[in-house]
C-alpha cells in the first residue's frame, strides 16, 4: 500500500470516470438532457457482457464489444423513450430529467427482477500479465483499463472532429437552434449522440467491472462520479471534464492516503464546492448563460 | 334530364316556340343555402358552456364573508352574480379546494375506523409512514417549486437530522421531545451548507450537485462504525409512542401523531407559499428573474429564505423521524429514496400542495402496501412516473388545466375548418369594410352562384343556341336574370363591326367615358351568334367563380 499504488488506481479510475464524464458532457451539450439513466445503462453493458461471455465467448475482444454495443443500444432506449416524445415539449430540461431518472428506476428494477441481486464477474479481459516498473507492479487491468478509454475516446473525438456527423453534434453543441434551422435532424443527432455515450457508458462498464462487480444498482456511484466531474469541469466541455477527472482523481488518491479512505466524498464534493462557487459553470465552462432549450 | 318544362306560349302560336323542353328536377333555391349552413361537426349554441354549478338563492349573504385568521381569505371563494338570460341572483364557488381537502383530511383522520381487521396493522403503518412522507415532500416541493431551487438533498437534510437525533438520543439519552428541535438545529446547519453553493449555481447543475451531496452522505454513514455500520442504521432513541399500550393502541397513536405532522407540514406549505414570500416567488418564475429583479424583487434572498426555513422544517421532520421509528437507517439517504420522492412530487404535480400528498398517496401505497408484489410494484412506479413527465405537463392536478388548453385548441381548429370561403369576407376583411351589407350581400351572392351550378347543362347550353331571345325554361330564365343584373364593371356587350354581318364582344368599362375593351378576336357572323357567345363566357365565369 504505497503511493504509487494509489496514484496508479486513481489514474485507472480517473479514466474510466472520465469517459463516463464526457458522455454526460456531450449528451449535455448537444441534446440539452441530462441523462441520469447513464446508471441503468452502465449496468445494462455490464449484463450484455456477461451475456456475451457466459453464452458466446470468453475473448477479451469480444466481451468488450459486447458491452460497448449494449450500452449503445440502452442509448437508444433512451432516446427513443426520454428524448424523441418530449424534445420539443414545453419544460423539456425538467421532464428530460424525470424521464431519464424513470427510465433508471424501471431499468435497474428489470434488471433486478430478471437476473436477481447476486452480483456477476466478468473474466479477465486483459488477460493477467504484469509490468515492474521500479517498486510498483503494473497489472494487465490496469494498463488495459487505461489504454482502452484513452483509446476509445480518442477515436470518439477524432471522428467527431473529422466527419460528417461529428460535425452535425458540434453544431448541435454550439446553438442547437441555428443547427436545426441549416437542416441537421435534431432527432437524428439525439440518435448518434446517445448511441455513442452509451458506448462510452458501456465501455467504462466493462473496464469497471475488471475491478468491481456487475450488479443491477452497480451504476449509481459511477454516475454520480461521472456527473461530478462532468459538473466540475463544466458541463459540455471535453477538456475540462479530463481536466476535472485528473484533479479529482488525485483528490481522491491524496485523501486516501492522507486522511483515510472513507474522507474521499467529502473532500471530493468540497472541492466541487469550492470550485463551482469559484467558476459557476465548472472549469473550462465559459457559457455566461445557461443552455436553452 | 328527368323534367320537362312546358312552354306557356306553344299555345299561341309564338314563333320558334317548342311545346315542351328538357329540364332539370326542380330544386329549391334554399337547398343550397341549407347545405352552405350545415356543418360537418356539431353545433353548439353560441356562447360558452357552463362548467360550474350555480347555487340558488339571493347572494346577499354573499356580502357577510367569514375570513380566517392570520389572512384576509375567506373559506370559500364564493362569487355572487346575476343570470344573464333569467336575471335571477346565483352564487358560483370559485375554488372548491377547500371543500376536497377538509373531505380528505376528513377521510384520513377518520380512515382507522373502517379498516379491516387483518390489515390493521399494515395499512396503519402504511398510513404513518404516508404522512410522515407527505410532510416531507411537502416541505420539498416548498423548495423545488416555491423557491424554484432544484434540491435534491432534502432526504439527505432528513436523514442527516435523524442520524444526528438518533445518535444524541442513544449516547446522551435524550427524551423524544427534545428530538425535533435538535433536529431542526441540526436541518439549519445542513440547509446553511447546501444553501451556499444554491447562491451562485442555477437550475440543474445544483441538481446534479445534491445528488452528489446525498451519495456522500450514504457513503460516510455507511463505512462510519459511529453509525452502525454493521446494523444497517442507527436504532434504540427514544421513542414518543407509549411502550405500555397495546400494538394496535401504539400504531393508532403514531398515525395520528404523524397526521399531525403532516397537517403542521400543510399550514407551513400555505403560510410560505401563500403569504409574502411565495408571492416575491411568483413575481420570479424561471427565465423571469431579470424583470423581477429589475422592478425590485430580491428573488436570490427570498429563494434561500425559503430554503432555509424548508430545511428547518425538515430537520424536524427528521427528529421526529427518529422518533417514531426509534432510529434511523441508511435507505434515507439512498438514490431509490430521492427517486421514489421525486416520483411523489411529479406525479402530484410540482408546485402544489394537493400534488405532493397525493402523490405521496399513490406512490406509498404501491410501496409499501404491495409489498408482496415485489420489485414489479417499483417497475409499475417507474412507468406511472415516465408516463406523466412524457404526457403531463403539470402532474395529475395539472390535468385539468391541460385538457382544457387542448379543448380550446380544438375548438379553435374546428371553427377555422367550418369556415366557407367562396367569395365570401374573411373576418379580418369583414371587420375592415365600412358597409357592411355587403358582407351580406357577398354570402347572399354565393349561395346563389352554387344554386344556380347545379342549373348548367348541355340541354340548356343548346336551348340557348337555339333560340337566345325569347322565352326559356324556366332554369335558363333564372340564369339570364342573374346574369342581366350584374354591375356595368366588365359586363360584356356586343358591337356591330358590320351590321348584319359581323359582331364582336366586348367588355364594358363601367365608367363614364372610358370606352369598352376588346375581349376577343373572333368575329361572329350574326347577332344571335353573338349572344350565344356572350352566354357562354358568362357560364363559363360562373362555372369558374
Amino acid at each position: 500500500m504505497d503511493l504509487g499504488f494509489i496514484l496508479t488506481n486513481a489514474v485507472v479510475l480517473a479514466c474510466i470516470y472520465g469517459t463516463l464524464a464526457i458522455g454526460i458532457s456531450i449528451t449535455w451539450s448537444s441534446l440539452g438532457l441530462i441523462n441520469l439513466a447513464y446508471g441503468f445503462i452502465f449496468a445494462f453493458a455490464g449484463y450484455g457482457a456477461w451475456l456475451a461471455a457466459q453464452y458466446v465467448l470468453t475473448n477479451g475482444a469480444v466481451v468488450l464489444a459486447a458491452g460497448i454495443l449494449t450500452g449503445a443500444l440502452g442509448g437508444l432506449i433512451v432516446c427513443a423513450l426520454a428524448f424523441i416524445p418530449i424534445h420539443d415539449k414545453p419544460n423539456f430540461t425538467v421532464r428530460g430529467l424525470i424521464a431519464t431518472l424513470a427510465i433508471n428506476l424501471i431499468g435497474t428494477q428489470s434488471l433486478m427482477w430478471w437476473f436477481g441481486p447476486r452480483s456477476k464477474s466478468l473474466p479477465e479481459v486483459f488477460g493477467t500479465w504484469k509490468i515492474p516498473l521500479g517498486n510498483m507492479v503494473l497489472t494487465a487491468d490496469k494498463v488495459g483499463n487505461v489504454v482502452a478509454s484513452i483509446a476509445m475516446l480518442a477515436i470518439v473525438l477524432k471522428w467527431m472532429r473529422s466527419s460528417r456527423r461529428g460535425l452535425e453534434i458540434r453544431a448541435m453543441m454550439m446553438n442547437p437552434h441555428a443547427a436545426s434551422i441549416v437542416g441537421i435532424g435534431v432527432r437524428r443527432t439525439g440518435f448518434y449522440v446517445l448511441a455513442i455515450t452509451g458506448g462510452l457508458a458501456g465501455l467504462a462498464s466493462v473496464l469497471l467491472s475488471q475491478t468491481y462487480y456487475i450488479a443491477p444498482f452497480g451504476g449509481l456511484t459511477p454516475m454520480i462520479k461521472g456527473v461530478s466531474i462532468a459538473l466540475c469541469g463544466g458541463l459540455g466541455s471535453v477538456s475540462g471534464a479530463v481536466i476535472a477527472a485528473m484533479v479529482l482523481g488525485l483528490n481522491e488518491a491524496l485523501t486516501s492516503v492522507v486522511l483515510g479512505g472513507q474522507y474521499v466524498l467529502i473532500t471530493q464534493f468540497l472541492l466541487i464546492i469550492a470550485v463551482l462557487l469559484v467558476r459557476p459553470r465548472g472549469i473550462a465552462g465559459i457559457l455566461d448563460k445557461a443552455r436553452e432549450a | 334530364m328527368a323534367g320537362v318544362w312546358k312552354n306557356p306560349l306553344f299555345n299561341w302560336g309564338v314563333e320558334r316556340a317548342a311545346e315542351a323542353l328538357p329540364a332539370p328536377e326542380w330544386k329549391n333555391p334554399q337547398g343550397s343555402w341549407d347545405q352552405a349552413r350545415e356543418s360537418p361537426v356539431p353545433l353548439h349554441p353560441v356562447g360558452r358552456l357552463r362548467y360550474y354549478y350555480k347555487w340558488p338563492g339571493h347572494g346577499g349573504r354573499t356580502w357577510s364573508r367569514r375570513r380566517y385568521w392570520p389572512t384576509r381569505r375567506r373559506v370559500l371563494d364564493i362569487r355572487g352574480e346575476y343570470n344573464p338570460k333569467s336575471s335571477r341572483r346565483e352564487k358560483t364557488i370559485v375554488d372548491k379546494r377547500p371543500i376536497w381537502w377538509v373531505m380528505g383530511l376528513l377521510a384520513l383522520v377518520l380512515a382507522p375506523l373502517f379498516i379491516p381487521l387483518n390489515l390493521q396493522s399494515t395499512l396503519l403503518t402504511a398510513g404513518a409512514v404516508f404522512e410522515i412522507y407527505a410532510a416531507i415532500n411537502l416541505c420539498w416541493m416548498l423548495i423545488i417549486g416555491t423557491a424554484g431551487i432544484y434540491s435534491l438533498a432534502s432526504y439527505a437534510v432528513v436523514g442527516a437530522a435523524g442520524f444526528g437525533t438518533a445518535w444524541l438520543s442513544i449516547n446522551l439519552g435524550l427524551p423524544w421531545w427534545t428530538l425535533p428541535a435538535i433536529g431542526s438545529v441540526i436541518g439549519l446547519a445542513f440547509g446553511l451548507i447546501i444553501a451556499l453553493p444554491a447562491t451562485r449555481l442555477d437550475g440543474f447543475y445544483y441538481a446534479l450537485l445534491t445528488i452528489g451531496v446525498n451519495e456522500l452522505c450514504r457513503v460516510y454513514t455507511l463505512q462510519s462504525k459511529q453509525f452502525g455500520s454493521a446494523t444497517g442504521g442507527l436504532y434504540g432513541a427514544d421513542s414518543y409512542v407509549p411502550q405500555q399500550l397495546s400494538p394496535l393502541g401504539q400504531s393508532l397513536v403514531a398515525y395520528y401523531a404523524c397526521f399531525a405532522l403532516m397537517i403542521g407540514a400543510l399550514f407551513l406549505y400555505r403560510f410560505i407559499d401563500g403569504r409574502r414570500l411565495g408571492r416575491i416567488l411568483r413575481m420570479a418564475p424561471e427565465k423571469r428573474e431579470a424583470f423581477a429583479e429589475a422592478t425590485g424583487v430580491n428573488y436570490r434572498q427570498a429563494r434561500i429564505q425559503v430554503f432555509i426555513i424548508s430545511s428547518i422544517a425538515l430537520g424536524f421532520i427528521g427528529g421526529f423521524y427518529t422518533s417514531h421509528f426509534r432510529g434511523v437507517s441508511f435507505s434515507i439517504f439512498g438514490f431509490d429514496t430521492v427517486l421514489l420522492g421525486l416520483a411523489m412530487l411529479v406525479i402530484g404535480g410540482i408546485g402544489r400542495a394537493e400534488g405532493a400528498v397525493v402523490g405521496t398517496a399513490i406512490v406509498i401505497f404501491l410501496d409499501k402496501v404491495l409489498i408482496s408484489v415485489g420489485p414489479i410494484r417499483l417497475i409499475i412506479i417507474g412507468v406511472i412516473m415516465l408516463t406523466v413527465a412524457l404526457f403531463l405537463r403539470g402532474g395529475l392536478f395539472g390535468i385539468k388545466a391541460q385538457f382544457r388548453g387542448w379543448r380550446d385548441k380544438k375548438k379553435s381548429e374546428n371553427r377555422s375548418s367550418r369556415a366557407e370561403k367562396g367569395g365570401e369576407m374573411l373576418p379580418e376583411e369583414a371587420t375592415e369594410t365600412e358597409d357592411k351589407d355587403l358582407i351580406y350581400w357577398r354570402r347572399y351572392d354565393k349561395m346563389q352562384r352554387d344554386y344556380l351550378k347545379t342549373l348548367v347543362s348541355d340541354e340548356l347550353i343548346d336551348e340557348h343556341r337555339r333560340c337566345p331571345l325569347g322565352q326559356h325554361s324556366e332554369p335558363l330564365e333564372r340564369l339570364l336574370l342573374y346574369f342581366r343584373r350584374q354591375p356595368q364593371v366588365d359586363k360584356y356587350a356586343i358591337v356591330a363591326v358590320e351590321p348584319f354581318k359581323a359582331y364582336r364582344i366586348v367588355a364594358l368599362s363601367g365608367h363614364r367615358g372610358v370606352a369598352p375593351r376588346v375581349v376577343e378576336d373572333k368575329t361572329y357572323g350574326s347577332q344571335e351568334e353573338a349572344y350565344h357567345g356572350v352566354f357562354l363566357r358568362r357560364v363559363q365565369d360562373l362555372l369558374e367563380s
